[in-house]
């Protein structure tokens, strides 16, 4: 009986269509696919992209050169070089961030004891010429001036967990 | 007719079913292979040099990179080695997420297997089903630690982070209705629990949709079965392990045999091959995700119900909270020495061992005392895999070397390391 | 003794220590570590930071292992749960005050308050009260304060009270008020002062030109050799990309201990002062043009060897290094000049064929301290070898004799026996000379010694010399640009040789030795062999009419101390070639040719110390600009003016080939002239004496930026020679 089913199956073609039948029945399920780039896909508070140097509220920078995150970096991504500030405060001279050796393990933005380098959710960027690669301080706090309410919002999100 | 000479034949490693940068070097009699010789290297980065230079702790996040489709359990491995040598455990809720984790992984670890194993011998279809559902996992990784492979996320005493209470949701656009929205919304209202609790829900019957696209289909049937035959014994010898061991039929799990963590307290079973064949050992990886959910599932409701710290309270190894760190003089040099110079090891030597997606995953640490170790050693399960080759695709035709190196399941993340 | 010992038990191991020592010590010595912040080596014990608490058998409370003394049959705990909580209590209480400041202080990394509240302290704070603040305090411009940062250990205090005598901080009010400072406000003003910044254990005083410019974990640590006095105490430099940040004493207990004085730790900012010459340059038609090293390298070869040999000079800096000098005097040699000398300050050469072959302390550096009773002639001994006067000062807390013969009055915190001041050296040198010898005056000083009648301080002096087991005459860099320094020095030499003393002599900058032995003099060649034609002397070579000079690492302005203007005379010259690390303005108008060399970061070398100790060095810092090492450009133009066997691949090569031309040299001092001495009017007052200030000694220190803001530069600004 059961070899007399087994011939028809495999004369019927019965388990390709079977496979078919599963086609079938997605081809008329909604897609799961979003049109990237017009429509994206959620993102988590914690996403790590692109870094950011943040200031306080008053436009103060908030870095203050500790360098926990140069020496917690483990793929030596970051170069801090620092100084005595204008207002004598131990300030950086130089904050480069460079992209092509970051790992985005989000080291830096654990070490951090003010808040200043965080990783936002960014992760839309590009490089067109060689050296762009490096972020600069200049770079990142415009990334921080201009993306400020959004990383805040993320980093009070998370701020429970941490 | 003129004689068929034997030759030899380069495959790889530009070939796209080399799974990256295999390259072997096949000797041919006319369709047949006599041997393959893979070579290894090429992905070769020194992990386990580089972490002989860094603080315990950094090299977490380049264990992730080792098997760069399994990356949670890459990092269980080496936390574990230190947590043993550190004499530390980390706290049970800590050890649910790792398993749930784990399981995770080895979903993603697998779906992302079927679909590249489908696509190399001629199964389209499955592959786009299966990358639907690695999204969803994408997603949990995500929402725990902020990327979506490349986690970071276990520490030497727990996991970085508690699950979130939320999940991110899809914003209406022009592109996407509200009821649109809405829709994709719903398995997303609640927290990363809830959702991984409906992903369990539905996923069995995604493997069922997979196993109808393939188990019975006779071209599958025709590419995998009686290729590539192991023998238990065989097996055994090659140093297989995982699920390459189980498709022989040796009944061997490292949660079930040696267990770590919180297995030992989940209730899911072994499924073992007959043949050793190639399609055994696609019917065992099956099998295994229909398991891992059932895990996951236990997991989630454990977690839902004991909440508590994910983290050891021990601040000599474990950074001290954000808020402890800013106003608090112990807390702030505690965090200040972990993040510079790390915390220093006894001095010793463990093994730790998990069962990973691909087998037995292992690293190996010796420690002199000092903050860094002193030399680093990972098991990758590939390797001994990828060694059998030769004997695996002997007599075989030039075609089921794609089917051979689809089943072992190579990354050579882990194996070149 | 065997009596002398007792057997304690340490952590359960015995341990054999000296009666009266403190358990500190012991467990030092086993290697098992008590947690500390007061106790120091080098200091006396305070025991006030209670860290080093431990737990020993019958004692009913935990005791300070630093003011515990050992005593037979003692079991220490160092280790036991009541000992680890003692330190555990001590620790949170050290925390209570201290500000939340480890991501801004310098400290940060290297902190031993860190490194303890890691390894033995809490890791949470019970205290959520305020904390205590503390103003902090302008202590000049090489230590800076965060006074808030104190926990009261006291080091500082003990160390300016015990190691350089001049109590510069101090304690004031109690308890909780406690704070360490200056009481009235002023900076710190001991050469040694800036080692405070290493035993301070937190990061309350700490380095004020090194402020917030590094962090300890990234700075290479590289070993050198201080290049500013004869001493040559031994240090790291940390090294950040390939600069200089700060440098640190390396301990040396036969050299320097664990002291370095403020010039050596300071000097290098000078090494990137804004005029550091960045490329070769020539003057052409009296406008400064950059050239490339290989035509400037040239352009002197070609001037060399069209000129005469006997029309050429070398006047090499005595900061030098050995191999510098091997090559210089081999070039000089290879030209057939005998024009060459390095005793740039030095005044009076005419019984220079007299001098020993290489000046030498006469005993070493440690010896300094067990002399019994010690002589020092016409020297500013504090500022010329700080490191020196530490060891005089240990000598006379000992019981030693210490007395000085100078011509102006200094201060030196400690007490000195006899301290004749106010007169010219040669005039009461005599008469010690005289009170000392008696009648026995050898023929050199007979004819000054004539009817000199000591005094009773002069006496006194040659009483105790005489009387001491272990006497020292040692004769400073004042004695050695006397106008008349022969007669100085052969007046010391008899004095020593009459009262059975050793006799040495401290030497400008810190290679004189190096350079006597190289023979970069003009009547001894290489090994102190005699010249047959004697050449120009250092103050003879700037005026006299030559074709071409080389300056190896000198500016004529301060440098050079001949009669008339050295610059002048320089500019008259036909070439003047000048190796050197800065366009200082007097080169930019004296000079023809300048070639950038690296100063003593920058190379490779070898400095011979006051006790004859050859300590090399490799270079810790990159070039600036395009400097090279002086030894390598050396090397270039030796081979492009064709003398043989330039092709030296390393310094060390050319040490070696030096140290095998000398073979065994013994440094001997005695004196063996002759030839009876003169004195000419007036050379013998004070007026005449030079005493180069402390911090204009080389080209590098005088652009120490933060050294030219201390109260000793700004005193030396005011009289500047």
């Amino acid at each position: 009986m059961s070899k007399l089913r087994s011939y028809i199956r495999t004369f019927t073609l019965w388990e390709l269509w079977q496979g078919l039948g599963v086609t079938f029945v997605n081809f008329f399920k909604p897609p799961v696919t979003l049109n990237y780039p017009e429509e994206k896909a959620p993102q988590s508070p914690r996403f790590r992209g692109l870094h950011a140097l943040r200031r306080y509220p008053n436009g103060e920078e908030r870095c203050i050169a500790c360098k926990l995150c140069e020496a917690v970096c483990p793929a030596l991504a970051i170069t801090i070089e620092s100084d005595v500030g204008e207002d004598g405060t131990r300030r950086t001279t130089r904050y480069d961030i460079d992209l092509f050796k970051c790992i985005y393990c989000g080291f830096c933005e654990e070490a951090c004891p003010v808040d200043a380098i965080v990783e936002t959710r960014i992760h839309e960027y590009h490089m067109e010429a060689p050296g762009e690669n490096i972020m600069t301080k200049d770079k990142l706090l415009a990334i921080g001036d201009k993306y400020d309410a959004m990383i805040s919002a993320d980093k009070a999100a998370d701020a429970k967990y941490r | 007719m003129a004689e068929i000479q034997s030759f030899t034949m380069n495959f790889g490693p530009q070939h796209p079913a080399a799974h990256g940068v295999l390259r072997l070097i096949l000797e041919m009699e006319g369709e047949v292979i006599q041997k393959a010789d893979p070579h290894v290297g090429l992905l070769h980065r020194g992990t386990e040099k580089l972490a002989e230079s860094k603080p315990y702790n950094q090299s977490i996040g380049y264990m992730d990179r080792l098997d760069y489709v399994s990356m949670m359990c890459n990092e269980h491995g080496y936390v574990l080695a230190l947590e043993k040598l550190l004499g530390i455990k980390a706290p049970v809720r800590a050890q649910y997420i790792r398993v749930m984790f784990d399981e995770i992984t080895r979903v993603l670890n697998h779906l992302m297997w079927l679909g590249a194993h489908g696509l190399d011998i001629g199964a389209m279809t499955v592959f786009l089903y299966c990358f639907r559902e690695r999204e969803d996992l994408m997603d949990c990784y995500e929402a725990v630690s902020g990327t979506r492979m490349h986690a970071t996320y276990y520490r030497p005493g727990g996991v970085f982070r508690d699950l979130p209470e939320t999940m991110p949701k899809y914003q209406a656009s022009k592109w996407r209705s509200q009821k649109d929205v809405d829709r994709l919304n719903e398995i997303r209202s609640g927290s990363l629990l809830d959702f991984i609790d409906a992903f369990c829900t539905k996923f069995p019957g995604c493997v069922d949709q997979y196993e109808t696209l393939l188990t019975d289909n006779r071209i599958w049937k025709q590419r995998t079965v009686n290729i590539a035959v192991v023998s238990p014994e065989r097996a055994l010898n090659l140093g297989f392990s995982g699920p390459m061991l189980r498709g022989s039929g040796v009944e061997w799990d490292l949660r079930k045999k040696q267990p770590y963590e919180v297995y030992d307290r989940m209730d899911f079973d072994i499924p073992v091959g007959v043949n050793g064949d190639c399609y055994d050992r696609y019917l065992v990886r099956v099998e295994e995700m229909r398991q891992s959910n059932r895990i996951i599932k236990q997991c989630v409701d454990w977690l839902r119900h004991n909440p508590g710290p994910v983290v050891l309270d021990d601040h000599k190894i474990v950074a001290p909270s954000r808020i402890e760190m800013k106003d608090d003089m112990e807390s702030l040099i505690h965090h200040f020495k972990l993040f510079t110079e790390g915390y220093c090891v006894p001095a010793g030597e463990a093994y730790a061992a998990i069962e990973h997606p691909k087998g037995e995953f292992g690293v190996y640490v010796v420690s002199d005392g000092a903050n860094k170790p002193y030399r680093v050693k990972v098991r990758a399960p590939g390797f001994s895999h990828l060694a059998s080759m030769s004997e695996m695709v002997e007599g075989h035709m030039l075609a089921d070397v794609v089917a051979v190196i689809g089943t072992q399941d190579i990354v050579f993340g882990e194996i070149d390391r | 003794m065997s009596n002398d010992l007792v057997k304690i038990e340490v952590d359960g191991k015995e341990v054999e220590a000296k009666k009266g020592q403190m358990v500190i010590e012991v467990t030092d010595r086993i290697g098992a570590y008590i947690p500390r912040f007061c106790y120091h080596e080098k200091l006396s014990i305070a025991a006030n930071c209670r860290m080093c608490l431990v737990e020993v058998e019958k004692a009913p409370k935990p005791l300070p292992a630093c003011a515990t003394p050992v005593m037979e049959g003692m079991k220490v705990f160092t280790r036991s749960p009541a000992a680890i909580a003692a330190q555990k209590a001590t620790m949170e209480f050290l925390l209570i005050n201290h500000p939340l400041d480890c991501p801004i202080c310098d400290q940060g990394g290297e902190c031993e308050l860190q490194d303890l509240a890691l390894g033995y302290g809490r890791d949470i704070s019970r205290y959520n009260e305020r904390k205590r603040v503390v103003k902090d305090k302008d202590i000049g411009p090489l230590v800076s304060t965060d006074m808030t940062r104190c926990i009261h250990c006291t080091r500082c205090v003990r160390f300016g009270e015990e190691v350089t005598g001049l109590q510069e901080l101090g304690t004031t009010e109690r308890g909780e008020n406690m704070k360490i400072g200056t009481y009235i406000e002023k900076s710190l003003d001991h050469e040694l002062s800036a080692n405070i910044i290493d035993l301070c254990p937190v990061g309350a005083l700490n380095n004020k030109p090194y402020r917030y410019s590094a962090r300890a974990w990234e700075m290479a640590q590289r070993a050198t050799v201080s290049p500013h006095d004869c001493v040559g105490s031994n240090m790291y430099a940390h090294v950040l990309r390939g600069r200089v940040k700060r440098i640190v004493p390396r301990e040396n207990e036969s050299i320097n201990e664990t002291w370095l004085s403020d010039r050596d730790r300071f000097s290098y900012e000078g090494i990137y002062s804004a005029d550091r010459l960045l490329t070769p340059r020539l003057k052409l038609d009296g406008e400064w043009q950059d050239i490339s090293w290989d035509d400037a390298l040239q352009k002197l070869a070609s001037v060399l060897k069209a000129v005469a040999g006997e029309k050429v000079g070398v006047l090499a800096s005595p900061g030098s290094t050995v191999e510098e000098f091997h090559l210089l005097s081999r070039l000089a040699d290879h030209i057939g000049t005998t024009n060459l000398d390095h005793r740039i300050r030095q005044r009076d050469f005419s019984d220079q064929v007299n001098d020993p072959l290489q000046p030498w302390l006469g005993c070493s550096i440690e010896d300094v301290e067990k002399a019994g009773a010690i002589l020092i002639v016409g020297s500013n001994v504090r500022k010329e070898a700080p490191i020196i006067a530490h060891r005089l000062r240990k000598a006379s807390l000992s019981g030693s004799n210490v007395n000085v013969v100078n011509h102006a009055e200094y201060d030196y915190y400690f007490s000195l026996d006899q301290h004749i001041h106010g007169a010219g050296l040669v005039e009461q040198l005599a008469g010690i000379a005289v009170a000392a010898a008696g009648n026995n005056l050898p023929v050199s000083v007979a004819n000054i010694c004539d009817g000199v009648r000591p005094t009773a301080a002069q006496t006194a002096i040659a009483k105790s010399l005489s009387d001491a087991e272990s006497a020292l005459v040692v004769t400073g860099l004042i004695a050695a640009r006397h106008k008349a320094s022969s007669v100085v020095r052969a007046l010391s030499a008899v004095i020593a040789d009459a009262t059975g003393a050793k006799f040495g002599s401290l030497s400008e900058s810190a290679n004189s030795a190096g350079a006597h032995l190289a023979g970069l003099l003009p009547h001894r060649g290489r090994g102190g062999a005699l010249r047959k034609n004697v050449g120009l002397s250092a103050a003879e070579i700037p005026g006299a009419k030559l074709d071409a000079l080389l300056l190896f690492g000198i500016e004529p302005d301060v440098d050079l101390s001949g009669s008339g203007n050295p610059v002048d005379e320089l500019e008259a010259q036909k070439f003047v070639a000048a190796f050197t690390p800065f366009a200082s303005e007097s080169l930019l108008r004296s000079a023809d040719l300048m070639l950038p060399i690296g100063t003593f970061a920058e190379t490779s070398g070898t400095f011979i110390n006051c006790e004859s100790r050859w300590q090399s060095f490799s270079g810790v810092a990159n070039p600036v600009g395009e400097a090279r090492p002086g030894w390598k450009v050396l090397r270039v133009l030796g081979n492009l003016i064709g003398a043989d066997g330039f092709d030296y691949a390393t310094s060390e090569e050319i040490r070696d080939e030096f140290a095998a031309a000398l073979g065994e040299i013994a440094p001997d001092n005695r004196y063996s002239g002759t030839r009876s001495l003169s004195l000419l009017d007036d050379v013998d007052s004070a007026a005449e004496q030079q005493d180069v200030p402390m911090y204009q000694v080389d080209s590098v220190v005088r652009r120490a930026r933060a050294l030219q803001l201390t109260p000793e530069a700004k005193r030396a600004a005011g009289n500047v020679s």
